[in-house]
């Protein structure tokens, strides 16, 4: 019993088991192995929702100690059931020791954990675990209710007051002030800001809107002023957080000086092909702000509210993803949007404006355009420029407002943007868009897939400045190369236009025998497919001589809207699609969507490894209806189209029988249609490696290099850290291609779906192993086609069986280039 | 003068409810599906059929045992908040039998306030809120009033639950302000609430029963 922990014990209590002990294991990062008494309550078992108010006694009683017992709970019968625990509990000196906490059950977990794990009192704890809960409502509620929050027993006498001087090179900008801000909501105090230098002021710390009208600069004297329990403790976080600069880093500083484009890591290639023309950005949503059908106050409210809430979501969404692909850093800015959403007096504002019978849309876009007026009216040129962030903010909760679909150019050029979800670089018009530069982003990212699958050159990661760059203002970007050139010189212009010149003449040339078969030189005969996501692609790839579409993602129809689509609107889409493709066979992957790529209408828990989790095939068996409406989409084309389906990220024989039995029942009594093809992607490994067991069941295998590669090597593409790992030309992921290409030989045609079917270097090694279909981005049909022409299989199959036995990919590089140079000098 | 009320007919009318409930559960479901979680009818489901398997399993001697076996087996199986709610409803009239084994009339009513003051306690609710509160309050002011007016019990019943099925009828247009219900706002009004309507099933099964 000497090693049991002896601080007050923690029970939490839940609707969901799975809930109270991932928010456990949540609290439990906090700890660092520090031990505490904690326990759940939650669920009636391990999937039925329910709390139980003996199970919560009984809880109590095993964590309970000297110290005492917080319990924490979610909503509704939670905090019922633990009430009752109570008067279950016979022993009143141990009733006496527990604390009911009203913390909301995560962040309160959170906090409390902590503080118990550092000894705290019972009373300390509960104390933590309420500001925690005080935080939050801070946060959320309207400004006059933050203050009725704070213990009416409490009296605002002892007002405490304190001056920082403003350190930071910019000023009180969105990224300290946002620092300024979640630091005061977090405590529960009321606290007052106040420009002692200026004059502006007071205004309260909780409102981002509202502390960036301080217009506080390097050098001004700030008056802090702070009433209510943690009034001192407020002052004093601020006076400290002021002197380490609101933690703002020192190259957050350079990079807001007027410079070259290059930020510290960029800018970098991410999609091959010189554009050059005119900076064009994403226009403002086409919002009509006449909004025709105004709906009572409390409806208008909860728009806004709902609205918020899902642009919230994205927005973490987001920043999730810049953090872990390109750094916590340059994730920051999205903290000051989430600020901004969860203003309390914007937000009231809004209210305000509903309140005298205006429609969400007009209120909304009426407040926001006077926040941005107002920092877009501040002295300070930095300043000024954050009117950008309170203009992206409001454009996106417009477009959830009013159901408006992803931003958009208008005009031809190229397209300078922060960065681009999967739907808008989906949606980009190449016909408009010549090239796109982003300020984020990453060369793995899905925006810079999608970018090369259609043929947009682009650059990333160019740092914030290029958002600076005046619209029309002329740049040149090399998407090869990851050269971006901002209103160049005219010989430097001159220079790149003939680069550009070569390489389209080289493509011309390519195109002109585009519709004739790839056939090497030894008279092999490949099938080059393409990569489609759209009607549009279809049609490219159809002008670009693919001999049919090798994968049709059709996720690009789930995507970015808030209800799935139905089995007429996939029908109609996928017969768009058969019909340019004009009897071409067409391949239809089901589904393939996970954590990293969430759903409105597709809930999915948060996932620590979304690559690893539930998607694919996965999601789709759980979604068994989802699966069959597609599915029966797929049936209904595959009568009248030559159609292949297959399904994605297939681990284990079970799961491809379960597929085919919704396949079966989709396709209704008369069974299968005849010309219907089934089949399988192989991305992960383990099917790779048991691919015998899985051919008797499918008609084709399609090899997604770009997961099997990533999971092979077990390096995340999407994570600039270990992207370079993930190479499909290790041996490693070489050989799982050699062994599913000599078990189907002769039985199944094995095709290769990933970035490598495209890859020069890689197509001989592919071809050698025994590949004959190659489905790639439209654009690289040509090219593709090109390159099997020059090839000679058998010397293939031999450069592939050495390939199998060297180290690494640059080995295998440096063979399969002897052996081009080869063919082309000889 | 009043005959006492045997445990026998206390515990028939536990199970009539429980069959009630049964009946009505997709009802009741369905009503919850419209302003809460859609689980109220299969959580009070669950719950009556463990405690009609655990009066199976083990008969209580006396009313204060039986309806603390009900409380304790909703307590731990219903799950949602009817779960602490009903639970205690019970609970609080086996506390007020006690050891007695003769209950008469009015030991039933006094516990069955005894139930509506737990409820009460527990939910914190009050009148129009649009809960359970609005049917149960008065089914016992109406089975008081008719036991002071010296009716039989088996009347006071009927007039308990004309009252209860009057006060479930007068939650639908209320706005709800308790429970999950409450987050819907002006949504909520326009239907009938679901616990209202449990507990007028409660009282309909007591005038189904041998009292």
């Amino acid at each position: 019993m000497t090693d049991e922990p002896q601080g007050v014990g923690l029970v939490v209590v839940s609707h969901s088991r799975a809930l109270a002990r991932a928010a456990v294991a949540l609290a439990g990062e906090m700890l660092h192995g520090r031990p505490i008494r904690i326990e759940i309550a939650a669920g009636l078992d391990d999937t039925t929702f329910g709390t139980d108010a003996v199970s919560i006694k009984e809880a109590i009683e095993r964590v309970d100690g000297p110290a005492g017992v917080v319990v924490l709970m979610d909503l509704g019968s939670a905090v019922l059931s633990a009430e009752l625990a109570l008067d279950l509990i016979a022993d009143p000196s141990v009733r006496d020791r527990v604390t009911l906490s009203p913390a909301p059950i995560v962040e309160g977990l959170i906090v409390a954990a902590v503080a118990a794990a550092g000894g705290a009192s019972r009373a300390e704890v509960a104390a933590e675990a309420r500001g925690a809960l005080m935080g939050k409502a801070a946060h959320l509620s309207a400004p006059d209710e933050t203050t009725a929050v704070a213990e009416p027993g409490q009296v605002a006498a002892d007002e405490i007051v304190g001056v920082f001087t403003v350190d930071n090179p910019h000023g009180l900008h969105a990224r300290p002030a946002a620092r300024l801000v979640s630091e005061v909501r977090g405590l529960d105090a009321s606290v007052q800001l106040r420009n002692v230098t200026t004059g502006a002021g007071p205004v309260p710390a909780g409102s981002l809107s509202r502390v960036a009208t301080l217009a506080a600069l390097r050098g001004h004297e700030v008056e802090v002023r702070a009433s209510g329990p943690q009034a001192q403790e407020a002052v004093e976080h601020l006076l400290t957080l002021a002197r380490r600069r609101f933690d703002e880093p020192e190259d957050a500083t350079m990079k807001a000086e007027p410079a070259p484009a290059a930020a510290a890591t960029g800018p970098l290639p991410a999609s091959p092909g010189i554009a050059i023309g005119p900076v064009r950005r994403l226009t403002t949503v086409p919002v009509d702000l006449e909004q025709t059908v105004v709906g009572e106050p409390s409806a208008e409210w909860r728009r806004i509210v709902e609205s918020v809430a899902a642009v919230r979501r994205e927005i973490e969404h987001v920043r999730v993803l810049t953090t872990r692909e390109v750094g916590a850093e340059e994730a920051s800015i999205f903290d000051a949007h989430l600020s901004l959403l969860a203003d309390a007096e914007m937000l009231a504002d809004v209210k305000t404006r509903i309140g005298t019978g205006v429609g969400a849309v007009a209120a909304w876009a009426g407040c926001l355009a006077d926040v941005e007026a107002q920092w877009a009216g501040l002295p300070d040129p930095y300043l000024r420029e954050r009117a950008e962030d309170v203009h992206a903010v409001s454009d996106q909760v417009l477009r959830a407002l009013t159901g408006e679909p992803a931003r958009q150019t208008v005009a031809e050029g190229i397209l300078v943007a922060r960065d681009l979800t999967p739907a808008e670089a989906a949606g980009l018009d190449a016909s408009l868009v010549t090239g796109v530069v982003l300020a984020q982003g990453s060369p793995t990212s899905h925006a810079a897939i999608l970018a090369r699958a259609r043929d947009i050159p682009l650059v990333v990661a160019a740092g914030r400045d290029v958002l600076a760059v005046p619209e029309g203002t002329t740049v040149i970007l090399d998407g090869g190369s990851g050269e971006l050139r901002i209103d160049p010189s005219p010989e430097l212009l001159a220079e790149f236009r003939r680069r550009a010149a070569d390489l389209a003449e080289r493509r011309a040339q390519h195109l002109a025998l585009a519709e004739q078969p790839a056939i090497s030189v030894d008279g092999t005969r490949f099938a080059v497919a393409a990569n489609v996501g759209s009607v549009a692609d279809a049609r490219s790839s159809l002008a670009a001589g693919a001999d049919g579409a090798g994968l049709v993602r059709t996720e690009f129809l789930f995507l970015g809207r808030s209800t799935a689509p139905d089995i007429a609107e996939q029908e109609a889409e996928y017969l768009a699609i058969a019909e340019v493709m004009g009897g071409r066979r067409i391949t239809l992957r089901t589904l393939d969507v996970g954590g990293d790529k969430p759903l409105a209408y597709l809930p999915m828990p948060f996932e620590a490894n979304p690559y690893l989790g539930r998607r694919g095939i996965r999601l789709s068996l759980d979604h068994g209806d989802l699966l069959r409406d597609q599915l029966v989409a797929v049936c209904a084309i595959a009568r009248r189209y030559p159609t292949s389906v297959m399904f994605p990220m297939v681990a284990t024989l079970g799961e491809l029988l379960d597929a085919r039995q919704v396949l079966a029942d989709a396709a209704g009594p008369d069974g299968l249609p005849a010309g219907l093809k089934v089949g399988m992607m192989v991305e992960v490994p383990a099917a790779a490696l048991k691919i015998e067991s899985f051919l008797p069941h499918v008609d084709f295998v399609s090899i997604g290099t770009n997961d099997l590669t990533q999971y092979a090597l077990a390096a995340e593409r999407g994570n600039g850290a270990v992207a370079a790992l993930s190479d499909a030309l290790d041996p490693g992921v070489l050989h799982l291609i050699d062994r599913v290409c000599r078990a189907a030989h002769g039985r199944v045609d094995v095709a290769v779906c990933g970035e490598a079917a495209s890859d020069e270097l890689a197509i001989p090694v592919l071809a050698g192993l025994g590949v004959r279909e190659l489905s790639v981005s439209p654009y690289a049909v040509p090219r593709v086609k090109a390159a099997i022409r020059e090839l000679d299989v058998t010397r293939c199959a031999a450069l592939a069986a050495e390939a199998l036995t060297l180290a690494g990919p640059d080995d295998v590089r440096k063979l399969v280039l002897a052996m081009l140079s080869e063919t082309t000098g000889g | 003068m009043a005959d006492n009320v045997t445990t026998a007919v206390l515990e028939e009318w536990v199970r009539t409810f429980a069959t009630q409930v049964a009946e009505n559960r997709d009802h009741l479901t369905e009503l919850d599906a419209a302003i809460g979680d859609a689980d109220h009818g299969s959580n009070m489901d669950r719950g009556m059929k463990a405690a009609v398997a655990a009066l199976d399993e083990t008969p209580p001697a006396t009313a204060g045992a039986l309806f603390t076996k009900v409380g304790m087996t909703l307590v731990s199986t219903v799950g949602g908040a009817s779960g602490p709610l009903f639970g205690t409803f019970f609970l609080r009239m086996g506390t007020s039998f006690g050891d007695s084994d003769a209950v008469t009339p009015q030991d039933f009513a006094t516990a069955l306030r005894a139930g509506l003051g737990g409820v009460v306690a527990r939910g914190k609710a009050e009148p129009g809120d649009k809960t359970m509160y609005d049917a149960l309050a008065p089914a016992v002011d109406a089975l008081d009033a008719a036991l002071a007016e010296q009716s039989p019990l088996g009347a006071g019943l009927k007039a308990a639950r004309d009252a209860a099925a009057a006060g479930r009828d007068a939650t639908t247009p209320m706005l709800a302000r308790k429970g999950r219900a409450s987050y819907l706002g002006e949504r909520s009004v326009g239907h009938q609430d679901p616990g209202a309507t449990t507990v007028a099933l409660l009282l309909e099964a007591a005038t189904e029963s041998s009292f």
